[in-house]
C-alpha cells in the first residue's frame, strides 16, 4: 500500500472517532498492541528530540525497502508513533524523501497534531524524513 | 473574599468551553488567566493614550508616562517597599535574575560561593550557572528532604563567610513549599555578609508579601502569573543596593549623558531598564495590582489555603497517585504528582478531554526531578478563580483517565 493509501486508511479510520477522548482511546489500543520493540535499542541514538515523553524511532533497511520499529514510555505518543512508523514503513527512502502529505494537516488529532514546530510528532516525522533523505541522496 | 463564581464572571475565558465541556484551568502556575480590568486597561491605553514614554512632550505622551510611572506606586505599596524607586520593570522574573546574576556576580572574586536550593525553577538556576562560568564562582544547593522541604540545618551548614548570595523559591512551583525566610533571613545575617534574594513568581501572586517585614535584599516577579500579561515583571530591592549596581542593557531612557567614549546612568529605577519599556504591560500589571488589592491579598491568602487543604485532601484519595507536596502545615496550592504505570503526559492529555488544564513534564524543575527520578509529573495550581468544584472535577478526571490508561 504507498504512503498516500495508508494515510488515507488511517484518516478513515480516525474519523470513526469523533471526540478526541475516543481518538486518544484509538491511539491507546494501537499502543498496546505494538509490543515487539527491543528495550536494548531504548537509547539515546534513536530518541526523537523534542517530545513531552521519551519516543524512540528505529530505522531499517531490508530489500530495499525502509521499516521503522518505534516505543515510547507514554501511550499516547507511542500511539501516534507506531501510526507514523505503520505509514513510512515497507516504502522505498526515496518515496518517504518524495512524500509530501502533511499528516499534521490529514489527521485531525487536536493538541497533539497542533502545526507548532516545537511539537513531538514534528520531530517524528522530520526524523523518519532526514533518515530517508540521506539513504536516496 | 468575593464569591468565586463572582470572581469567574470577570474572567472572559471562563465563558469558553473545552472540547464541549466548562474550562477546568489548573495551570496558574505556568501563567493567569486575565479579568477584564486588565484586558481593558491596555486597550484603553492603545486606543486613547498611546505615545512613548518619558520623551514626549504631547498629552498623549504625558498621560501614558504618568499611568506608567504610577505602576511603580502601585507595586510599592503592594510589596510594601520603602519607594517606588525600588520598583524595576522587567520582561518576567526570569529577566529578573538574570539582571541580578550579571550585575552582581562581576563584583564577586574567584570561589565566592552562591547558594540556591535543590527544588529551585531553572531561572533561579541557569543565570547564576553562566554567571558562574564567567566568574569563577561555586553554586552550592541546600538539600530538600523527603516531605520536599528545605532541610535547614543543611542550609546553615552551608553558609560561610564565603557565601556572597543566597537566593531562594518563596512559594515552591512543585511542592508548594513556602520556606521560613524571615528564619532564613536571620540565619544569613548572622552567618555571612552574603545578598538574599527571594524567586516571589509563585508567591507574590498568592500571598501577602511584605520586603521590609522579609528581611530580604531582592525580590524577582512575575507579572502574568498575578493576572497581569506576558512580558512585565518587577525586581525589588533596597534602593542603595540599586544605587550601587551596575546596569546590565545599555541603550536609550537608562543614560544621563552620552558622549562618543562613555556614557553616564540615569538614577534608579531607570538605569535598568534600556529602550522603550513595555509600558501597555505594565500599565496591564498595575491594573492586575488594583485587581488583587481589591480582593486584598489577605483574603487571596486564606483562599489559597482552603482550597489546598480542600484538593490535598480529595487528591489522597484516588488509589495509586504519588503527591509531590509539602508536609508542612502552611503551602502553596500546588500538587505535583505522578501514577505508577501511566505517564504524565497521558493522563494531562485525556484530562483535556475533560476540560482540565493541568500541565506535565518537569516545570522547569528539572534537576530535582532528576533527584527523584521521576520523568515527569502532571501538576494542578489553584487561584483566586478555582473553587472546590474544580477540584472535584479534576479528582474524577484523573480516576476516570486512569481507567483508560492502566
Amino acid at each position: 500500500m504507498s504512503i498516500e493509501a495508508k494515510v488515507e486508511k488511517y484518516k478513515k479510520t480516525l474519523s470513526l472517532f469523533p471526540n478526541p477522548q475516543e481518538k486518544y482511546q484509538y491511539l491507546i489500543e494501537q499502543a498496546k498492541l505494538n509490543e515487539d520493540f527491543p528495550p536494548e535499542l531504548r537509547i539515546d541514538d534513536f530518541k526523537v528530540n523534542g517530545c513531552q515523553s521519551q519516543v524512540w524511532l528505529v530505522p531499517e533497511e531490508k530489500e530495499e525497502k525502509l521499516h521503522f520499529k518505534s516505543d515510547s514510555d507514554a501511550l499516547i505518543a507511542k500511539g501516534l508513533v507506531t501510526l507514523i512508523a505503520s505509514i513510512y514503513s515497507d516504502e522505498s527512502a526515496q518515496d518517504i524523501a518524495d512524500s509530501e502529505i502533511d499528516l499534521m494537516e490529514e489527521f485531525e488529532l487536536g493538541v497533539i497534531l497542533s502545526p507548532a514546530r516545537r511539537n513531538g510528532a514534528f520531530s517524528m516525522l522530520r526524523m523518519i524524513k532526514e533518515f530517508s533523505k540521506k539513504l536516496a541522496n | 473574599m468575593k464569591q468565586v463564581s463572582k470572581i469567574k464572571k470577570d474572567f472572559p475565558i471562563f465563558q469558553r468551553l473545552i472540547n464541549g465541556k466548562e474550562l477546568t484551568y489548573l495551570d496558574s502556575g505556568a501563567t493567569s488567566q486575565k479579568p477584564n480590568i486588565v484586558i481593558d486597561s491596555m486597550s484603553e491605553v492603545y486606543k486613547q493614550n498611546n505615545a512613548n514614554v518619558h520623551r514626549g512632550t504631547y498629552v498623549l505622551s504625558s498621560e501614558t508616562t504618568t499611568k506608567y510611572e504610577d505602576v511603580r506606586n502601585k507595586f510599592k505599596k503592594f510589596i510594601n517597599a520603602n519607594s517606588p524607586d525600588e520598583i524595576v520593570f522587567t520582561k518576567g522574573c526570569t529577566e529578573g535574575f538574570n539582571l541580578l546574576a550579571n550585575s552582581l556576580c562581576k563584583n564577586l572574586s574567584e570561589g565566592d560561593e552562591i547558594l540556591l536550593s535543590e527544588i529551585e525553577h531553572h531561572a533561579n538556576i541557569i543565570p547564576w550557572q553562566m554567571a558562574s562560568d564567567r566568574y569563577g564562582l561555586i553554586i552550592k544547593y541546600v538539600n530538600v528532604d523527603d516531605n520536599f522541604n528545605l532541610d535547614m540545618n543543611h542550609l546553615e551548614s552551608q553558609l560561610t563567610k564565603k557565601t556572597k548570595i543566597v537566593s531562594l523559591v518563596g512559594e515552591s512551583n512543585i511542592s508548594g513549599m513556602l520556606p521560613d525566610i524571615k528564619t532564613i533571613s536571620n540565619l544569613i545575617k548572622n552567618k555571612t555578609e552574603a545578598l538574599f534574594i527571594l524567586d516571589g513568581a509563585q508567591l507574590v501572586p498568592h500571598r501577602e508579601v511584605d520586603v521590609q517585614e522579609l528581611g530580604i535584599d531582592f525580590l524577582c516577579v512575575s507579572g502574568h502569573k498575578m493576572l497581569g500579561p506576558t512580558g512585565i515583571g518587577v525586581v525589588w530591592g533596597k534602593k542603595e543596593l540599586l544605587e550601587n549596581m551596575d546596569p546590565v542593557y545599555g541603550g536609550g531612557d537608562m543614560i544621563e549623558e552620552v558622549y562618543y567614549d562613555k556614557a553616564t546612568w540615569a538614577p534608579i529605577p531607570h538605569k535598568f531598564e534600556a529602550g522603550t519599556p513595555p509600558y501597555v504591560e505594565a500599565i496591564g500589571l498595575g491594573a492586575a495590582v488594583d485587581y488583587l488589592s481589591d480582593l486584598t491579598m489577605a483574603e487571596v491568602q486564606k483562599h489559597s489555603d482552603h482550597l489546598r487543604l480542600y484538593a490535598k485532601n480529595s487528591l489522597e484519595k484516588i488509589n495509586g497517585l504519588n503527591i509531590i507536596h509539602t508536609d508542612a502545615e502552611n503551602a502553596g496550592c500546588t500538587f505535583a504528582m505522578s501514577v505508577d504505570g501511566a505517564h504524565a503526559t497521558d493522563i494531562s492529555l485525556m484530562l483535556d478531554t475533560y476540560g482540565v488544564a493541568v500541565r506535565a513534564g518537569h516545570h522547569c524543575v528539572q534537576p530535582f526531578h532528576r533527584k527523584l527520578k521521576i520523568d515527569a509529573t502532571f501538576r494542578a495550581t489553584g487561584y483566586i478563580y478555582n473553587d472546590e468544584k474544580d477540584f472535584d472535577t479534576l479528582a474524577n478526571a484523573i480516576e476516570e483517565s486512569l481507567k483508560i490508561l492502566r
